[in-house]
This record gives structure tokens, sequence and C-alpha cells, in this order.
């Protein structure tokens, strides 16, 4: 295999060979290698197909950061080819090409960028002019998203496992290059605890790759040393392989390692994040074989992969001159060094004497102009020079030099991301060319590279420098002064950006787009670069702007007039990588509430519901058959009897001397005088009077209540009770006892006569246990209260115990009850039933604007008492004309039951659909036992006397005529439940 | 196979269902895992301890209350302290206090510290609490403690920043929970409060959270050996 | 995620807390008018600035009270209720009603 000798190869393991297929044939690579790296190793340089015009693509950076490198793997589309570790049986292909790779049919469309300007397929497809079609996108955008798509997703794919961990540390490092690695060791010597975050396989950043001195030794002696230190300190925990992927809110860090989603809080954070490499923009500037140095410093050192045969180097900086000495270093030829400044600009002239004992050719105030193409693009093979004659300007003639290999070493860029969600402003150095970054929030530091820190003794403070800082925050190393830190390298050249008449000098291969885009999105009056970037799509793929974020900045600065600064950059949201939505979905947490008797329902048969975060039973049977199951469920508790779980029923304790008085302040009802052992309707108004909830009150003891209410409404009464009373300071105690207690309600005819097989210590008959009392007893052994409820219109009685020994309870029961034939019933059935009394149910029979009035309750209502919570808004509102009443009607009997209106469908002021809405329908149900459709609704004032016509509008549009009736439909006198 | 089972007593776990245990024992007429079903102890396990007695006080005199009956007092909220008698004493604000019976009760007998307090429990500012049946107990053991709540809660419920005595009140897996750091047969353990309703589904966030460092479901005779 | 001193449990993510409003004095709802009413009811200060609000640590249930500025979102102080309010609040019955039940 063709490899470099070591010591490149940091990476790679060569005694471990890997086979795996790209695009249908069959490779070998050594464990270590990325999909790209083998692949190069292979000289398969051609990896992708560019979004918009199909060109050939090769790797361009090496690191994972652009996308030049998508490709297909089975069941994943879109993965970055120099950043997937290889595996023996990985199946790769292109991805976004119509045909082969090597050979796509699409490829022709970039003959026609001239006639595909930026925003033209919208443009042109959106509302197509003298189209037959009405809808022209929608006809047109399946086979542009065809052309202009990305890879396939596999729907066939079994889902991993995904999940979350939190971790806490004193100080997080993200990045470990030379100021990461320092200001983790300096941080970790003081005491802190410390976790260095890697994207890389490794640590070390630069050190593993970049050649910082003219003889290339100083970077793997550093390593060694600051590895040495970091394995050596327990204090310091390393993650590599993982992405800090976004900034939160008091240092709140995502970062995605594997399957698993750390979500990390630090108290200090040292962004040590580096900075990208940035690219020149010239004609051809993409063809496979064009890449940063970076990349092909990584190529060489990382995987021991020769990046060409032939290169040219074209700089505007001092590091290109070091990666023509690697180069030579590892036998790559180099043609030529071509470098953008003049040579009064060059700090280092030994290393342009060492390239001239070597006979390299340097060229400076030269440029590439354009870049030379084989066949099909698919590779280069020569580059067209010119010298420089201003901004953006070359000389009309040139001369070409072949070369199979062009490293590009135009300035760098931080890695701003995070630092810019954070709330950091770049701003731009016009002597530097270089953005730096400003404004950081309080225990957020930042060393290195991407705080411009440009050298590598200056590198190395600067990382002491943040770690001192964020140490001194916490109170450690207080001692420790800041060491000075000075860097007067400059690394960025002004103006590396050569339109050519001809076009494809992109400056966001991501989007294909190329420098005239840019401008002509300026001239079209999209002047801010938050607009070019909507406009054009810059900055939108992939690579998320990090190579076109500032070319694009000093193309639209110059295009408008204005300085770097001013322009900017478009906002930097989270997350920094494209991240998985497993990443964010896996192992989500999902409660639910279980009653003590949920098995019992599920042996049953019940049909299973959601209430809240409860399980409760809808009925029991199938869910085909939930009409007969609720109507043979409701027929049996009016003529014999049954049984539900009613445990999900909120419960509050209120105890102490003042117990009734706060029942009195919350509750609209009068309770200071409630009878002990008696039980009382509660109504719940909130500050604008509307009705929020509903429950029953028991009065155990003159200093204590125990109050139900709704399942959903229980936690807001409870907590609504708790802030009340932090104002009014009342001498009572209160306690949500919700899931202390489990409870059913025993309802119907025989009702009586279950419990009496059951309860000795409770007299049971209706003249000493009447309607409406409260008692306390025994259910066979178990501890109980029994509540006389009429909810559903039976002789009923509610049982509370406590949870422990809920199943025990049913199970008795449901004993008992065999000789009386007791059948259980679920929720569905219960609101069938409580319609029949006319019963409401807050929040299904009322919305945010019901008040008392409105819902006939105004007898829940005592005005013989100082406050209560809502009474001002009440009496606003009752003094107010009324615009629409909760009431009862009846269908006619000819409305068959798949017509009948449904819960929402609007009630209109007149047969006519035209006319006025005035109110919805709230339940509407089959009665059987009245054999008849019946129904509650909001009616207008003027609709809502007994007799009167509501007209409902449903499904088909259709208008159904029904009578307001008097409520309860069922039992109007209200005996059976008082039996 | 045991003669006892949670079925044969009116008072049941909220979590019984789900256990896989193969010994139970009586213990305040009800019955207690005490051997898991597997025989090997991973290093980590979760016991249901929802059967043993616990009780609780709120009130401006539930502190003194508590002083009567000779149990000690911890100094601030969210600290537990360990009675003579081995029973946890849990202060969770200013006046509000929970008795938990001495997990290894089923060895010393069980103490009848429920019906002392009971019996004499102040008429003023001193209200029995409802956590027997509002709460649900596991019991957390083994290396991996604050690993395993790391994948559930927000709270840093490592050693160094959760000793041994701490108490937090928090979410985990999104439900509410009151972490109890103590000791049991003289390692550390976590006790777990939570919503009783929401217990099997804690009990099963927990499950598979401990897979990774092979914890399991242990009876309580086996919880201090998990190592 | 942000941080949240609670006073009684230290420094949590803020999702354990909820958010219950400015802390507004009630006007006397028996005396008071119409429109100083709904001004009470319906409209919010949303002062830039430091504002003083009901929060709720939810796993304790434990309200307390936080002064935040709105503009930073900084959390300036927490504190316990009994701060602000530290005796026993009562109404007065409205004249035109006599007795009660």
């Amino acid at each position: 295999m063709n490899r470099l000798n070591s010591p490149m190869g940091l990476l790679i393991d060569r005694s471990k060979s890997i086979s795996f297929s790209f695009e249908g044939k069959q490779f070998q690579g050594l464990e270590g290698d990325t999909l790209a790296s083998a692949l190069a190793a292979n000289q398969q340089w051609l990896m992708s197909r560019s979004f918009k015009y199909h060109r050939p693509r090769g790797p361009l950076t090496m690191a994972g950061q652009d996308a030049n490198t998508l490709v297909q793997l089975q069941g994943e589309p879109n993965v970055l080819a120099d950043r997937i570790a290889i595996k023996n049986g990985l199946i790769a292909t292109g991805q976004n090409c119509n045909g082969s790779l090597a050979n796509d049919s699409d490829s022709f469309l970039g003959h026609f960028s001239r006639f595909m300007p930026v925003g033209f397929y919208y443009r042109s497809f959106y509302k197509m002019p003298f189209s037959k079609y009405k809808d022209s996108w929608k006809y047109w955008e399946p086979t542009i998203r065809k052309k202009a798509g990305l890879g396939e997703l596999d729907l066939t794919f079994k889902p991993e496992y995904y999940d979350k961990e939190y971790l806490f540390y004193d100080v997080v490092v993200v990045g470990s290059g030379p100021a990461g690695l320092n200001a983790a060791i300096t941080a970790a010597q003081a005491g802190a605890t410390v976790l260095l975050v890697e994207e890389q396989p490794v640590l070390g950043g630069s050190l593993t790759y970049h050649r910082f001195d003219e003889e290339g030794v100083q970077a793997l002696a550093l390593k060694e040393q600051l590895l040495t230190q970091v394995a050596q300190n327990e204090r310091i925990k390393v993650l590599v392989n993982a992405s800090c992927n976004g900034w939160f809110t008091d240092n709140y860090l995502p970062v995605i390692q594997g399957n698993r989603m750390f979500k990390v809080r630090a108290r200090e954070c040292i962004v040590a994040s580096g900075s990208f490499e940035q690219h020149v923009v010239f004609r051809n500037n993409d063809l496979p074989g064009i890449m940063m140095s970076s990349a092909a410093m990584r190529l060489m050192k990382h995987y021991a992969v020769k990046p060409g045969d032939n290169a040219v180097v074209l700089t505007g900086n001092d590091d290109g001159y070091l990666t023509a000495l690697e180069l030579l270093e590892q036998g790559v030829k180099v043609a030529a060094v071509v470098d953008m400044r003049e040579d009064k600009d060059i700090a280092s002239q030994q290393c342009k004497v060492s390239l001239s004992a070597h006979n390299i050719e340097v060229f400076t105030g030269h440029t590439v102009y354009e870049a030379i193409a084989s066949k099909g693009n698919k590779k280069v093979k020569g580059v067209n020079v010119r010298s420089i004659t201003g901004q953006g300007e070359v000389s009309a003639n040139g001369f070409k030099i072949d070369c199979d290999l062009l490293c590009m070493s135009a300035g760098y860029m931080p890695v701003y991301q995070l630092l810019c969600q954070a709330g950091a402003q770049l701003s731009y150095d016009d002597q530097g060319s270089e953005f730096s970054l400003k404004n950081l929030p309080a225990h957020l530091h930042i060393a290195g590279s991407v705080n411009a820190i440009h050298d590598l003794t200056a590198v190395l403070n600067d990382g002491e420098r943040a770690a001192i800082n964020a140490l001194h925050n916490i109170g450690l190393a207080l001692d420790k002064v800041l060491p000075s830190v000075e860097c007067q390298r400059r690394v960025n050249f002004h103006w590396p950006i050569f339109s050519h008449p001809k076009g494809k000098d992109f400056v966001d291969f991501d989007e294909d787009l190329q420098a005239r885009d840019i401008v002509n999105a300026t001239r079209l009056g999209y002047r801010d670069i938050q607009l070019v970037k909507r406009f054009s799509t810059v900055g939108m793929g992939p690579s998320q702007g990090r190579h076109s974020a500032l070319p694009t900045a000093r193309l639209v600065a110059d295009a408008t007039d204005r300085n770097v600064t001013q322009t900017g950059v478009t906002t930097a949201r989270p997350p920094f990588s494209p991240e998985k939505l497993a990443h964010l979905a896996g192992r989500i947490f999902d409660p639910y509430r279980r009653t003590t008797m949920h098995r019992r329902h599920l042996a049953l048969g019940a049909k299973m519901m959601p209430a809240g975060n409860w399980q409760r039973p809808a009925f029991y049977g199938q869910a085909k058959d939930r009409d007969q199951c609720m109507q043979d469920e409701s027929v049996h508790v009016r003529t014999k009897v049954g049984i539900i779980d009613v445990s999900t029923l909120g419960g509050i304790e209120l105890r102490g001397p003042d117990a009734a008085e706060l029942m009195n302040r919350i509750f609209t009802f009068a309770f200071l005088k409630q009878p002990v052992g008696k039980t009382r309707y509660a109504v719940l108004t909130n500050e604008h009077g509307v009705v929020i909830d509903d429950g029953v009150s028991c009065r155990i003891s003159d200093e204590h209540f125990y109050v139900t209410a709704t399942t959903s409404g229980v936690e807001n009464v409870y907590r609504e009770m708790l802030r009340w009373n932090a104002q009014w300071r009342l001498d009572v105690d209160i306690s949500n006892v919700t899931s202390a207690l489990s409870a059913v309600n025993v309802a119907g005819p025989d009702a009586r006569k279950v419990l009496e097989l059951l309860v000795d210590d409770i007299d049971l008959s209706s003249e000493a246990f009447p309607y409406l009392a409260y008692r306390e007893g025994h259910v066979g052994q178990i501890p109980a209260r029994f509540l006389r409820v009429g909810f559903v219109g039976e002789l009923g009685f509610e049982i509370h115990v406590p949870a422990r020994y809920g199943e025990a309870l049913w199970d008795m029961l449901m004993e008992a009850g065999k000789a009386f034939d007791i059948r259980p019933f679920g929720v569905e059935t219960q609101r069938l039933l409580r319609l029949e009394k006319g019963h409401i149910i807050v929040s299904q029979d009322t919305d945010s604007m019901s008040h008392p009035g409105e819902l006939s309750l105004d007898w829940a209502i005592s005005r013989k008492k100082p406050f209560f919570i809502g009474r001002r808004s009440i009496d606003i509102l009752q003094a107010q004309p009324q615009s629409r009443k909760l009431v009862g009607f009846k269908l006619p009997a000819h409305i068959k039951v798949q017509d009948q209106p449904k819960e929402g469908h609007l009630v209109l002021a007149d047969n006519n659909v035209t006319s006025k809405i005035t109110g919805n329908i709230t339940s509407c149900e089959y009665s059987p036992s009245l054999d008849m459709t019946i129904g509650m609704a909001f009616a207008g004032i003027n609709q809502c006397a007994l007799g009167d016509s509501i007209y409902i509008k449903v499904d088909s549009g259709e208008l159904i005529k029904a009578e307001v009736v008097k409520l309860p439909f069922y039992d109007p006198d209200n005996l059976r439940q008082q039996m | 196979m045991s003669a006892i089972t949670p079925q044969e007593f009116n008072k049941r776990s909220f979590i019984y269902h789900k256990l896989t245990a193969n010994e139970y024992i009586e213990i305040a007429d009800s019955a207690l895992a005490v051997q898991s079903a597997q025989e090997q102890v991973g290093n980590s396990g979760l016991s249901d301890l929802s059967n043993l007695l616990r009780t609780g006080f709120r009130g401006l005199n539930a502190a003194d209350h508590l002083r009567s009956a000779d149990l000690p007092v911890p100094a601030k909220p969210n600290q537990v302290e360990v009675s003579a008698n081995g029973e946890l004493v849990l202060r969770l604000s200013q006046k509000e206090f929970w008795i938990l019976a001495n997990p290894n009760a089923q060895r010393a007998g069980h103490a009848n510290i429920d019906k002392i307090l009971a019996a004499n429990t102040p008429k003023q500012q001193c209200f029995p609490l409802y956590c027997q049946d509002s709460h649900a107990w596991m019991l957390l053991s083994g290396k991996h403690l604050s690993h395993i709540m790391a994948k559930l809660c927000g709270v840093d419920l490592s050693i160094a920043a959760f000793p041994v005595g701490s108490i937090a009140q928090t979410s985990a897996a999104r439900v509410n929970v009151i972490v109890v750091h103590h000791q049991f047969n003289a390692q550390s353990c976590f006790s777990l409060l939570c919503d009783s309703a929401a217990a099997e589904y804690l009990w099963d966030c927990l499950l598979d959270a401990m897979q990774e460092f092979g914890g399991k479901e242990v009876g309580i005779l086996a919880a201090s050996n998990v190592a | 995620m942000k941080i949240m001193n609670c006073p009684l449990n230290g420094p949590r993510n803020i999702s354990e807390f909820v958010h219950g409003g400015e802390v507004r004095e009630m006007p006397n709802s028996t005396t008071c008018t119409d429109r100083e009413w709904a001004d009470y009811v319906f409209y919010s200060y949303n002062e830039a600035g430091v504002v003083t609000e009901w929060w709720l640590h939810a796993p304790s249930g434990y309200w307390f009270i936080a002064q935040r500025h709105t503009v930073s979102d900084e959390v300036i102080r927490t504190f316990d209720a009994s701060e602000m309010f530290n005796q026993r609040i009562d109404f007065e019955m409205p004249e035109s009603v006599e007795g009660s039940l």
C-alpha cells in the first residue's frame, strides 16, 4: 500500500487492513482511516458531487468541516467521508448524482450556471408565468428537488439506542490544541475538575498536523509534553470524538459523543476551538486536488497519505511555506509557491531561502487566477498564474504551471460559533484583515487562535491566561498572576478573491455560490448580510459558513461601501455541526401515572386512555365496540350496579384553625358553616371570574377539610392554594394527597347491597347515611372514607382508601359484587351518565371565558362572605348583559348516530349557514336510557329558553336543528341518587 | 420458593407487579422482597422498600415532636440524620420532616416509632403527612450511584457535591423525586422517594439507566452486598 | 439552560421552576372601581427593568419571590415570601352584605 513512512500516519494502524466498498468497487484501507483518507490513499479523489451544478468534489479540509465529501451509507445519508471511520464491510456510495458518481448525467447543469443565477429555481418556477399549472411549484418541486437534492433516507432502518447524561465540571475546555491543553493543565493543577472536549479522535489539535517551525520538530515535542501532563492529572476528564454543539445560558453545553448527548454544566468554560483555514476564490477553485494546506498536512501527518505528486502552494501567509517544506520532505514535488503578498510582507525570509535551496520558485505578488481541469473536471491538472495588480485584479497575461495538487493558505477564521451563541461580537481588524471576538459574557473565556493569537508561545500563554481568569472566578489560584500574551504574527491576506468573468469562482462550495452571486444579491437590494444569506443561501449548507462567511463579509462590505465590521457575519445558532434527531429525541422521558388498580383494568380488557399523564379505562372492551360498550355499561349502572376507578381524582387536605377560612376564600360557595360529616359542591374561579375547577368538599372535623379536584386541574389548584396562602399567612396546612388515596365509585341501585357485605362499622341506610353525607369506616379491614355522591345520578358511594390498599379494595368489591352482577365502567361511560344528569365537566363544557352565570352555577356562589378569588370579576360580569349560556338540547329522533354533532361544532343563531355564530357543542352522545341523542352546548342568549331551537353546523356542512330542553335529561327530580 | 406472596396482604407495594423477586418476608402487614430472582449481584442494585414504614410531620411544632420521641433533628433543610434505631430522619423544609424506617428492620425487628409519634402528635401545628401512600420508596445501591442518576437528573449528585447526609428534592426522568444519600450497612446508597402513581415508570427508567453498569433488581438482603 | 437559586434548595436548572407572574398588590376588591380592578386583573406592568415575581420550585412545592431584570434576564435575588408577606391578611365584609352563612 502506498503510504508515507512513520512518523506520518498518527491515526492509522498499519498492521490492520480494512476492506470496504465505494461506488460498488472494493478498496483496502487501514484501521484509523476515515473513508476520505482511505479513498485518497487509493487515488480516488472524486468523492461527491456538488449540490446545484453536480460538480465533482474531493477533500477540502480533511477535518469534517466542509460538505465536499458527503457520501451515502447504507441507512444513512449525508455522512462526512472525512469524519466517518472505516470498518470492514462498510458500503458507501456517492450521492447527489444522476447515474454514477464518475458519470453524472446532470453535470451538464454547470454549463447553464450563467442562466441559473441565485434564486433561479424559486423565481422561475414558483409562479411560472403563462403556465397552465395553477400551482406550478407543486409540479416542479419534485423534479427540482431531485436535481438539487441530497442523499436518500432508508425508511426501513431500525432505531438505535441513544441517550443522555448530565456532567458537572468546574472548568470545561472546548478544543485540545496547544491553548486548550495548556488551559486544562493549568486549571487541573490548581485543583479544578476539568472536562476537555475534542472533536477529533486524538488530543493535540494543530500540534498533530501543523508545522510550526522550519525544522518541523517543535510540534511533536510540545505535544508529547502536554499530553503527558494531561494523562497524569486525574482531575482532567477527556472526551475525544466529541463535539460541543452549542452554548446555552449559564455554560450549559450539549456535547455529543457516539450515541450519547452529554448535557454538561460548567462553572467556567474556556473555548479554545481554534480557527478554520480559508480558501482563495478563483475560477475552478473547487476541483478535486485543490484543498486547504491544512488538509494536505492532515493527509500526511494523520493518515500517511501523499496528497499529490506535483504540488503548487498558493498562500497569503508564512504557513504556506511551511506546508511546502513538509510536502518536500514527504517526497512531493513542489512546482512552485505562489504568494499573494508582496515580498516585503513575508515575515520569515528564512523559509523562502530554504525553498530556494531546493530550487523551488516563489512567485510573490502573484495568485492562481484559474485552475485547469482534467477531463470532466475530475481533477486539477494545472494552474494559470497571474500577477496581482490591485484588489482582486490581475494582469492580462499569465503563465501555466502543471500540478495535481494545489494547497491554499489564505488565512484563518476563528471558530466563533459557540462564542457568538453566547453573545460575543465579531469585529474586523483592517490591519490584520482578521475577525476577532469581543464582549464575552462572564464565566466564558477564549484562548488560542480563536482569539487571534497565532504564535505558538503566545498561544500557550493565552491558554494559561484564560485558565487563570477562570480559576480566579471560582476562588482558585488566587496568587497566580496573568501571563502577558503578545502576538504580532499576521496570517490573513486581505483580499484573496479573484473573480473571473466566466465564473466558477466559488465562495460557498456547499451551495455552489460564485463571487458574482454574492455581489448580485447586493445589487438586487439585499444589502444586509442576513438578507444576502436568505436570498443567496450563502452559509446555509452543511458547513454553515465555515469558509464562506469571511469572503462573503468582504464582498458585501466592498459592494455596499461599508467596512467589514459593519457588515459582519450572520447569526450563529446551535447546533455547531449537524446532529441527529435521535440525539435530541433518544431515550426521551415521557412519564405516566397508573392507579393501583391498573393491572385489574387490563385483566378485564379495558381500553385505556390518557387523562393528563394518567392512564384510565375508557370502557371495558374493544375500541371498535366503543358505543356498544358504553351503552351497555351505562344501562348496567342505571339498572344494577357498576364500579369505576376514580383514583385519579385530585385530593387536597386542609388542616388547621383556618382550614374553613381558606376554603371560603378559594372556592365560591360558603364553607365556614359547612357541617362536619357533610359534603358540599366546590367551584373555583380564577381572578378573571372564569370557572377553572370543581370538586367536592368534605368536612372531616372543624379544622379538617378534604376537597377533591379534577384529574387534570388538581396540580394547579394545589399550587394556587399554596401561593395565595404564602401571601395571606393563614394558619392552615395544605397537602396534595392525590396519589396517597385510591378511590372507586360504586354506583347503581344495588350499590348499597354490595357495600353492606363488606362494611360493618357504618350504618349505610339512607336515613343514617343520606345523600351528600361523609363517613369514615372500613371496607373489610381497610380504613376508608365514604362520600355519598350523585355525579352519575344513581345511588352512589365514593370510597377513598390509602393507596397501598387500592388493589385489595378493588378485589374485595368485585368479589362481593358478584352476587349483584357488578360490572366495571370506564371514563367514557361516566361521561355519558353525567351528561344524562346534566352535570358539567370543567374544561369540557367550559372554556377560558365561562363565568358561573353562563353555566347556571349562580346557586354555588355565596355573596354573603367578604371575599373569594374572582368575586369582583364575577360581579362585574354579571352586571353586564349576558351573551350566551350553556344549555341542554335533544336531537330529533330521525338524526342518525353517525350524523350527530361532535364537540366543537358551531351553534348558529338561525336556520341559515350564514347566520351568526352564537356558541358551540360541548358534549353530545346517544343515551340508551332515554333512547335519544342529547347534549350540551353554548347557545345565544336569545335561543336558550326551554323549547327554543339551536342550529348546529355539522361535519357535512348542513344545519341540524335541536331543541333546548330542561336539565337534567334523566331523573329530573334527582330521586335516584338520594335512594 | 417462599411461602409469602405480595398478593396475600391488603397492603401492597406500588411496584410489586414489576418485581421478579423469589423470596419475601412479612413486614408491617405486607410483603417485602428480600431475595432477588437473580443470584448474581451486579455492581448496582435497585430495591423496592415501599412497604417499609414511613411517616412525616409538618408544622411549627414538628421538630419538637421529633425531639420528644428521641429522634435527631437535622439542623438545616435537605439534610438527613440517622436515629439510634437506624431510622432516617429527613428534614425537607424548615418545618417538614419525614421519618423512614431502618432499611435493616427485617433483621433488627421493626421499631414502633410511627406508633409512638402518632400517639403523641401535638394538637396544634404538627400535621401527620401521607408519605406512606403518596410516595414509593426505592433504594439504589452499589458503586455507580451518581453515574446512574446523572442519566436521569440535572442535579450534581456526585459524592463531592452531594455527600452522605444530603437530600435533593428534584426531578429525575421528569418526575419529582426526593433523593437521600445515606449509608446502608456502611455502604453509600441513595433512597429515592417518588409519587407512588409514577413509581412503576421511574422503576423502569432506573433499571434502564443501570443497564450499562450491569445493575438490576435486588432484594433488600442483597442490597448491602452490591459492591 | 438557565440556573436559578432556590432559597430552599439552592441552584437548580430553570426547568425545575414554574413562573407565577409578578407580585402585585390586590386593590380592595369591595371598594375599588371597576377600572382599578380590571387594571389589576388584566394588565401587567411589563417593565423593562427589575421586576418582582413569584416562582415555584415544583419538586418541593415551594413558592418564593425573585427579583429579575427583564432586559438582561438576570435573577438579582431570590428570597422567601415571608420577607414580603409577614402579616396575616384578612378581608372585610362589604358594607352591603349583612350576616353570613
